[in-house]
């Protein structure tokens, strides 16, 4: 079994044998399978191909699941599929060492569910072909549903039932586009295929008005997952109710879905349509940057202002996709990453703090510095990454979208990618970095400092059974994201480096878009500004 | 286009940006490296030992130990220094390059960028550091089981993120440096965390200096897009080059960086952050908010002195901002009673100068200033400091006299004197100097406006001498008499700050006056604390060692030398050049040389402004509260006293006309989309289906055969359509 | 009797007959209450419905109809085993067959 298999099934396999295990295993065998798949997606890393090319390299034969359908199951990476599979890796031991004292019952259930999910994540991450591809983003679904209504917070179901209805309404219209692809491809080859690369090369060559519909419907099935501003609104309730581990993987590789399948499939598929509708998602980003840092500053609730810090996080990220040069995709993708490391940091050291308070309100919380010093410095330090202090990882994403937004307009200094944004958006979206730099520390001012504030135990709960600042195991837990956090920010060069080229070729075919789009419009002002003189000549 | 009066008087400067001659690369240099690594060393061990709840001095020797060998170093790199910039490569940070050709990268490298003007820097910024740090081993030796190890974490973070912003070798490193100075004020604002306003004005200093962050940011943006790189060893090279009608995002750099300075050195109308800033231990206002990271934005901007030239009309706006912040920061100074925010005021006073100096076109005086500058308040603050530490926190001016006699704050008193003299510009002195050759080059400009900001600060030189005195009159001169503060060794440092409450009668709790009353003996500062005033007073006396240089010995002035080899180089020889043109065109001024005038001026206002306090504040000091009640008797300007008390009601009208219209947004926002988007559209939308079902719901009885009768109904209903269709003619 | 031995006569009669059984299927389960009962006009519909498959199979001359027809006695057998089951469990719940004691599928 090759190790890109041992992603998928080996947490399927631990499922199962969760499934019919003591309830007190349950924990080990999920934190046995999670820490195999690390080893397994580093392994990947190790082994990986070649970091020079940006194609997506396979990583073993394909199966040909459906053959007269065109649907295979063939596994393979580009850096920037590796990097995500690394991320959701590398979150997910930690996640279920975070749901040890959390999770009192059902616990086998729990953990299975959580192995569900890695795996069909990973299928997402992994597959070469759009109908896996959809498999595994759509049936990310079903466990995080049931994690949300079953160990969730008072308002589980309705979170659950929300988050559910959206996102699938938002996949109807992806996996309808896909399909509709895939028949039009039939038409032209005669035969199904679903294999993404064969999919992409044939949209790209769609007219132009038949890509934007194509941008506007796969767009709206990616823009409910990341979530693109307006149709937000499931997110904070949904990373609200979600008990810790679920929070986490929803923040940290779910919502990187939504900004993943732009990236692999809507951009490149339909580049025209994307050049198109540029300006409308960036206005949509731009808004969210402001408007949920604004929401995030009322907030009472601390998980609560954390998920809406997410969305405005994402609105730059999406941003710098959207600048179609290099410089804000490899930004965008970076930011990604980090933002998965330090938001899902964040909700960790929430975690812990509900289960030792069984508060988030920040009104009855506060000055737990004095309490929980290592928590504290912990929680602080992710808040810094978050807020995009440069040193620490949440820098150099940002700086790198809002760079790439910057430069992105017909006469920039990357002459080789033209973009159809520019300053004017960015000056607007860089105000997030007081909005964010605001609203974090409000929160940190409340949080950690300033005189300790407790909640009095009324009684209903039972003791947490937890020292008062972080045990050994939670500080093994926050340890490793502290130290990939200062790593990513101190030294991006190798990340960065291997990103180009899968950016690259995703890339490829928008500078002549935008500049045949520039060129129409300099010609069509010069029309103008002839006609206008003939007009003139005439009069006179 | 014609040139500006500013750049025609520049002209002979003008060379500015092709004098700078290209960077060698000198990779043999990399042990300055070390400079960098030390703190950050440091840093770490000291966060780690903070979280592992190290008991004792450990960390704070070890931070000294770390600053003393950046020192060290600096000073070799001083005396092995080569004769134009060098770029010293460590390694990678944030590159990219893409396209066919090189020619497409984003290049910001840990590299460092060193000419005179960083050596300059760093001279004063390790020494001072490691000075001042020595003093917080005995300052803060009375949280050895609380925060000890924190604190000095906090220093060495600062130490490295200063060192990466002066030695950085590019913008964005600059940046780096920039926002990590932020974040070790921010911890070091905050070090008392339990209480709330320190908590607050921690707060406020990041948020502050995040508005300014944000221009510096645009500014790197832009100059990276309009100039292809951010290096400076490239960007000076391509600015040489630059014609002077750019684009309109290239006339926006120097807005933009300078935003990016006055947020970092408190100036125009983000000055508000510093006097709050004082929440933290007096080590720190000495280090951070006075010394060094303030003057981060002079830096910024001598060191981007070019992009500066290419527009001259930024320069007048930075000397207008310089101008008009140190005469409005006097204003206030010279109302409140609390000693740290009378000096808080003066530094951004003294900034005010500096930005003023840059803004008129000499880099050299506005260095100069802020060398000196870095002395003499590191020696006010640091004997402000023994004060505190002897008095259990106490530092209203109004409760406590004549220091100078009390045993123990002999020495301390007199070096309070010392930094007084240099602050009021006491002629002779190092700031006199410094001061001089920033005002000289406004009184002896052939512009109005020039002419008037000269005169303004000179006026100003009259404010900040008499409440320098004030202070040291009332506190350290005068018959013996003090009321310890109502803080308990151990716990917090709290110093009062009852002038905010408003009642202008402090509000100390009076038990806790009567409990320390009886049994109070202030104790005196021991060695290191002694030690580190000691040697910067002394150091402040030396400061003024180039001018005399310059004036009495008639060698080249050894600050005007280190600046010249640098990237200011645009604006080191301006006096010289003012002097000069004055003498060829017969400009005077009050029959005399623009300098000697400048000097003349300068001496009379210092001095007036001494002897007046002197007067008020310790001859008859029941006369400055007679005055006080005289001015708010007058009708018209009786508001004054009362308003300047209060900083001139600028943190309430920022709260009013900022704050809570973004705060009363955000509950609007968060409205919306609560109750409008989420329960309003979404779950709208998610309930139709529901009211569709209403409808058919008669139909669905619940019993068994109703279903069947409905489904029957349905078939029978097809069935009829099909038998209607057909009858009509076929399918 | 030569209509029937044509064909055309003999789908007709086929066809007759498979739609009077799912008449009489659909009246029966629509009329009575006995749970058992309804079951056994549910399969006189299946028959009905696999006599029709049949018929029009022969109609067009092919085996799918009788295929189709085999599947659907298949399923009927298992159907029947499944249904069965089920109307005992509900029987022990309510001590009654009548089909009118289940009505919670209302809301």
């Amino acid at each position: 079994m090759s190790a890109a298999w041992t992603t998928i099934l080996l947490p399927l396999l631990a499922a199962a044998v969760i499934a019919f295990s003591p309830s007190k295993m349950a924990k080990w065998i999920a934190l046995a399978a999670t820490g195999v798949v690390l080893a397994a997606t580093l392994r990947l890393v190790v082994g990986f191909h070649d970091w020079g090319n940006g194609d997506f390299q396979s990583e073993s034969e394909a199966i040909r699941f459906l053959p007269e359908f065109g649907i295979s199951l063939s596994l393979g990476y580009d850096s920037v599929a590796l990097v995500m599979a690394l991320l959701n890796a590398v979150l997910m031991p930690l996640c279920v060492l975070g749901s040890f004292s959390a999770i009192k019952d059902r616990q086998r259930e729990y953990y299975a569910w959580f192995m569900v999910l890695h795996a069909s994540l990973m299928l997402a991450f992994a597959s070469r072909d759009a109908i896996t591809f959809y498999v595994g983003y759509e049936f990310t679904l079903v466990p995080m549903v049931f994690l949300i209504a079953i160990w969730g917070g008072p308002e589980r179901r309705a979170a659950a039932t929300k988050y559910f209805l959206f996102t699938f309404f938002g996949s109807i219209f992806l996996l309808g586009s896909l399909l509709w692809l895939g028949a039009q491809m039939r038409e032209s080859t005669g035969a199904w295929n679903f294999d993404l690369d064969a999919m992409i090369a044939f949209a790209q060559k769609l007219p132009a008005d038949t890509q934007w519909w194509l941008f506007l419907c796969l767009g709206l099935g990616f823009a409910v997952k990341v979530p693109i501003f307006q149709l937000h609104t499931w997110l904070p309730l949904a990373h609200d109710q979600a008990p810790t581990g679920g929070s986490v993987i929803l923040a940290g590789t779910l919502l990187k879905l939504g900004t993943y399948g732009l990236f692999r499939i809507a951009l490149p598929a339909a580049p025209e349509g994307a050049v198109a509708l540029a300006p409308l998602w960036a206005i949509l980003c731009i808004c969210a940057v402001v408007y949920a840092s604004l929401i995030c500053w009322v907030q009472r609730d601390v998980k609560r202002l954390v998920a809406y810090s997410s969305i405005g996080h994402l609105a730059l990220c999406v941003l710098g996709l959207f600048a179609f040069n290099i410089i804000g995709a490899e930004g965008s993708v970076y930011y990604m990453v980090n933002h998965g490391l330090s938001t899902g940091a964040m909700f960790l050291c929430i975690g812990m703090i509900y289960e030792r308070y069984h508060t988030k309100d920040m009104e009855r919380l506060g000055g737990l510095a004095k309490r929980m010093p290592v928590w504290a410095f912990f929680f602080g330090l992710f808040t810094f990454a978050s807020l995009g202090l440069p040193g620490l990882n949440g820098f150099v994403g940002e700086f790198l979208c809002l760079m790439g937004t910057f430069v992105a307009d017909a006469k920039s200094g990357v002459d080789n990618y033209p973009g159809v944004l520019g300053p004017n958006y960015a000056f607007i979206a860089a105000s997030g970095l007081v909005l964010a730099a605001m609203y974090l520390l409000i929160m940190l001012g409340k949080m950690i400092w300033g005189p300790l504030r407790e909640p009095h135990d009324d009684g209903h709960h039972e003791p947490s059974g937890l020292s008062p600042d972080l045990n050994w195991r939670e500080i093994g837990i926050l340890t490793p994201l502290a130290v990939l956090c200062l790593w990513l920010g101190l030294a991006p060069g190798f990340v960065l480096e291997s990103l180009e080229p899968a950016c690259t070729r995703m890339l490829a075919p928008f500078p002549a878009i935008v500049q045949a789009q520039h060129d129409a419009a300099a010609t069509q002002g010069d029309a103008v500004a002839v006609a206008d003189s003939t007009t003139a000549e005439a009069v006179r | 286009m014609t040139l500006s009066p500013l750049t025609s008087m520049l002209s002979g400067t003008m060379m500015a940006s092709s004098d700078i001659p290209a960077a060698t690369i000198a990779p043999e240099m990399a042990w300055l490296g070390w400079a960098l690594a030390l703190p950050a060393i440091s840093a770490l061990v000291c966060t780690l030992m903070a979280l592992g709840k190290v008991k004792g001095k450990l960390p704070g020797w070890l931070t000294v130990a770390s600053l003393g060998t950046c020192f060290v170093l600096i000073f070799k790199a001083y005396q092995s220094m080569p004769e134009g910039p060098v770029v010293i490569p460590l390694a990678e940070w944030m590159s990219f390059s893409w396209g066919p050709t090189d020619f497409h990268s984003l290049q910001a490298a840990l590299e460092l960028y060193i000419d005179r003007l960083t050596i300059f820097w760093m001279l004063f910024v390790t020494g001072l550091g490691t000075l001042i740090a020595l003093y917080a081993t005995e300052y803060m030796e009375h949280d050895v089981k609380a925060g000890y190890a924190r604190f000095f974490a906090g220093v060495s973070i600062f130490l490295f993120a200063m060192t990466a912003l002066v030695m950085g070798g590019n913008l964005l490193l600059l940046y780096l440096g920039w926002e990590g100075v932020g974040l070790a004020s921010y911890m070091l604002i905050g070090y008392f965390f339990t209480r709330p306003s320190a908590v607050a004005a921690a707060k406020k200093a990041f948020i502050v200096n995040r508005i300014g962050d944000l221009g510096l940011a645009l500014g790197i943006f832009l100059t990276w897009r309009c100039y292809g790189t951010i290096e400076y060893s490239e960007l000076f090279q391509v600015t040489a080059n630059a014609p002077r009608e750019g684009p309109w995002e290239e006339s926006l750099i120097p807005y933009l960086l300078m935003l990016g300075a006055f947020g970092k050195s408190a100036q125009g109308p983000l000055y508000v952050w510093l006097p709050d800033a004082m929440e933290g231990p007096t080590p720190v206002s000495a280090l951070i908010h006075a010394a060094t990271m303030v003057t981060a934005g002079v830096f910024l901007i001598a060191r981007c002195y070019p992009l500066f030239l290419l527009q001259p009309d930024a320069l007048t706006v930075v000397a207008w901002i310089g101008g008009l912040t140190a005469f409005w920061a006097a204003t206030i100074g010279m109302a409140q009673y609390d000693m740290k925010r009378v000096w808080a005021y003066s530094t951004i006073s003294q900034l005010g100068y500096m930005f003023l100096g840059l803004g008129l076109g000499t880099t050299f005086g506005a260095c100069f200033h802020t060398f000196t500058h870095a002395f003499f308040k590191a020696c006010l603050f640091l004997t402000a400091g023994a004060v505190m530490h002897g008095f259990a926190g106490q530092l209203d001016i109004r409760r406590l006299s004549g220091l100078s006699r009390v045993p123990g704050f002999r020495m301390v008193s007199w070096f309070a004197l010392l930094g007084g003299l240099w602050l009021a510009a006491f002629p002779f002195s190092a700031a006199f100097f410094s001061k001089d050759e920033i005002l000289v080059a406004g009184v002896g400009s052939d512009r109005a406006d020039f002419q008037f900001l000269g005169w303004l600060g000179l006026l100003t030189a009259g404010l900040t001498a008499y409440y320098t005195f004030r202070v040291w009159f009332r506190a350290f001169a005068g018959p013996v008499h003090f009321e310890p503060g109502d803080e308990v060794h151990g716990d917090d440092h709290g110093h009062d700050v009852a002038h905010d409450h408003g009642d202008g009668h402090g509000h100390a709790p009076a038990a806790a006056h009567a409990h320390h009353h009886g049994e109070f003996h202030p104790h005196g500062p021991r060695w290191a604390m002694k030690f580190a005033i000691a040697i910067i007073g002394i150091g402040a006396v030396l400061a003024g060692y180039p001018a005399y240089e310059s004036m009495f010995l008639h060698k080249e002035n050894w600050v005007q030398w280190m600046i010249s080899g640098s990237t200011a180089v645009g604006g080191a020889g301006v006096v010289e050049h003012v002097a000069a043109e004055g003498a060829s065109h017969g400009h005077q001024v009050l029959g005399m040389s623009a300098h000697a005038a400048t000097s003349l001026a300068g001496s009379i206002f210092g001095i007036g402004g001494i002897l007046i306090a002197l007067y008020l504040h310790l001859i008859r000091r029941s006369a400055a509260d007679s005055l006080r009640r005289a001015i708010q008797a007058t009708p018209i300007i009786g508001w004054i006293p009362n308003a300047a008390e209060h900083k001139w009601y600028v943190d309430e009208i920022y709260h009013a006309v900022f704050r809570v219209p973004l705060w009363v947004t955000g509950h609007v926002l968060h409205f919306i989309d609560k109750h409008i988007l989420d329960a309003g559209v979404v779950d709208g939308i998610g309930a139709s289906p529901s009211l569709v079902g209403r409808v058919f719901r008669p139909l669905y009885g619940g019993v068994l055969q109703s279903y069947a009768v409905t489904m029957a109904g349905g078939v029978g209903l097809i069935l009829a359509w099909l038998a209607y269709t057909w009858l009509r003619g076929g399918f | 009797m030569t209509a029937l031995t044509s064909d055309a006569a003999l789908i007709r009669l086929a066809l007759v007959i498979a739609a009077l059984l799912f008449s009489i299927g659909i009246a029966g389960f629509l009329s009575r209450r006995n749970m058992i009962v309804m079951f056994l006009c549910t399969e006189l519909m299946f028959q009905g419905a696999a006599l029709a498959l049949i018929a029009f199979g022969k109609m067009h001359g092919d085996l799918s109809g009788q295929v189709f027809t085999i599947f659907i006695l298949t399923v009927a057998a298992a159907e029947a085993a499944l249904a069965l089951g089920l109307v005992i469990l509900l029987y022990r719940r309510r001590e009654t067959l009548n089909s009118e004691a289940w009505s919670e599928l209302k809301e």
